[in-house]
């Protein structure tokens, strides 16, 4: 890694890890708080030179626990703050996602996936889908999850967590996979292309000529926690309305539309743009915003596709959601691999031609 | 047009580098690229392998089944990487390390023995930028212009006292003359 300047100039060749770290330095991080992990420890390496070169925080913590609550200590002052890990690691962060929801703080946490469950191992995997949507943290709560594609993506997606994370005040998730995580592309920086958020109103920053403030999740009236669950979840319904993104291709007259998330849609694009070399009518469909996830267009595409098929790194994950935006409307067939590498573009194309065919 | 490369060795031969500065020398091109490394529990003296995809659209996929060209700089990464090779794809191989043995008769081969060029031109690490001037001669896809930026741009600030020899490493590899079969 030789990233010297932290604005480099025109293009640069970069991994997707480096990519998602010295993005955060762009976006104005200032607190760094992690514990190593394949595939995303070049993220740890980065900060720890990086941040003490600009004189921010940077602390190596002794676990994965104490990681994401120092981060919600770091965001409680307002401070743009940050973890990044993977897998079995993100989930012991987990009743710390819970807590910050409550305590609505801006955490930004990067998950790079590899293989589970359990320690599983060190390669690709789409598996945490559910783990970044659904969560396993405790209450109604929910995260905003955004899914890079490519490692361009890598950068534009941490920049907006950290502005979607402040702006909302909801800890927010980037969901890369070990292949993006490890992988070099291509990429221009730029500058952090998003307004600061002012958090005067609320962080905790000393007292001084103003009421006492606290920040906390426990709350002794059900009354009281009803009216704010109310107000949460209207945040959350304006985050739908607002903030979705996906990416589509060719799916105006498409008869079968092809779903898929993260880095495994490059080749599911390639698959289509084949299969319509062949003049099968198929598009693509990819949620970038995997939380908040499009229900509202894949149930407008369902008006129009006769068939959907949902491909992910894993066992079957997101075809659940698929499933529930089509609502039973046309069927959603699901055609995964469990671990390691994205399924082929030939072996997609296959898939393809055998479900337009019947 | 899209093309495929796969360089492999044991650990230790430059071979993710190899592949960055390939990968890099495309991006100066005003291609599309990705480099994929074989990463997992490798250890120094195992192989290892990184992928490069150049394409003048869109990459179609980072990690594909079928290559166009292949740098075997260990006999392992020949053996591994020869039933992966396109029909009439270009297996480079380091015939310092591999036996000249034309196992696929349906593909093209150039044996260089690059590790002993490395070591006559002063340091045999340098098998790996070489074998890059090979490819470039016997690809015809990339310039050693455009390695030689890439080089530049690939060798952290401390290490660009290595660049001349390097230079002359790329060139040395560029101008070899595979012996006629």
């Amino acid at each position: 890694m030789t990233l010297t300047a932290t604005k480099p100039e025109g293009k640069v060749l970069i991994k997707g890890n480096y990519a998602i770290a010295n993005a955060a330095v762009i976006a104005g991080c200032e607190c760094y708080f992690g514990y190593p992990i394949t595939p995303q420890s070049e993220i740890g390496e980065f900060m720890s030179g990086k941040m003490q070169e600009l004189k921010r925080a940077y602390v190596s913590s002794e676990s994965e626990l104490a990681s994401i609550n120092m981060v919600i200590g770091a965001c409680s002052t307002g401070a743009k703050a940050m973890t990044s890990s993977s897998s079995c690691a993100v989930s012991l962060m987990q009743e710390a996602l819970s807590y910050a929801t409550a305590e609505e703080l801006p955490v930004v946490l990067v998950s790079v996936m590899r293989g589970g469950p359990g320690l599983g191992n060190i390669y690709p995997s789409q598996g945490d889908y559910n783990q970044a949507t659904i969560g396993g943290g405790n209450g109604d709560y929910k995260l905003i999850v955004l899914a890079p594609g490519n490692v361009q993506e890598c950068i534009d997606l941490t920049y907006k967590a950290f502005y979607l994370a402040h702006k909302y005040k909801n800890p927010t998730m980037v969901l890369a996979d070990g292949l993006l995580g490890q992988m070099m592309e291509p990429v221009t920086f730029g500058d952090y292309p998003y307004p600061e958020v002012d958090d005067s109103a609320w962080a905790l920053t000393g007292a001084k000529g103003r009421g006492r403030r606290v920040i906390r999740s426990y709350a002794p009236s059900a009354d009281d926690q009803c009216v704010f669950l109310n107000k949460l979840y209207a945040k959350y319904a304006l985050i739908e309305e607002k903030e979705v993104m996906y990416d589509e291709y060719m799916t105006e007259d498409a008869d079968l539309i092809v779903a898929s998330f993260g880095s495994m849609s490059r080749n599911v694009k390639s698959a289509v743009k084949i299969a319509r070399e062949k003049g099968l009518k198929v598009g693509a469909f990819r949620p970038i915003t995997i939380s908040p996830f499009p229900n509202k267009r894949l149930k407008e595409l369902s008006c129009s596709a006769k068939k959907f098929l949902v491909t992910e790194i894993n066992m079957g994950q997101m075809v659940r959601d698929v499933r529930l935006a089509v609502n039973g409307k046309v069927p959603v067939e699901f055609y995964g691999k469990g671990v390691g590498s994205m399924i082929d573009v030939e072996d997609l194309v296959d898939k393809i031609e055998s479900l337009i065919e019947v | 047009m899209e093309k495929s490369f796969i360089i492999a060795g044991f650990g230790g031969q430059g071979v993710l580098l190899a592949g960055e500065v390939l990968a890099s020398a495309f991006m100066h091109d005003d291609k599309n690229v990705t480099w994929y490394p074989s990463y997992g529990a490798e250890m120094r003296g195992g192989t290892v392998n990184c992928q490069i995809v150049m394409s003048e659209s869109e990459v179609s996929s980072v990690n594909k089944k079928e290559i166009d060209f292949v740098i075997a700089l260990n006999d392992l990464s020949f053996d591994k990487f020869l039933p992966r090779l396109k029909k009439g794809g270009m297996m480079i191989a380091n015939s310092s390390l591999v036996k000249e043995i034309k196992k696929r008769t349906d593909i093209n081969y150039i044996f260089a023995p690059v590790t002993k060029m490395a070591a006559e031109l002063g340091n045999v690490k340098m098998a790996n930028i070489l074998s890059l001037g090979v490819l470039a001669k016997a690809s015809g896809l990339i310039s050693v212009d455009k390695l030689t930026k890439a080089l530049d741009t690939v060798l952290p600030p401390h290490r660009k006292n290595l660049l001349p020899k390097n230079i002359e490493a790329l060139n040395l590899g560029f101008n070899f003359q595979p012996a006629l079969v």
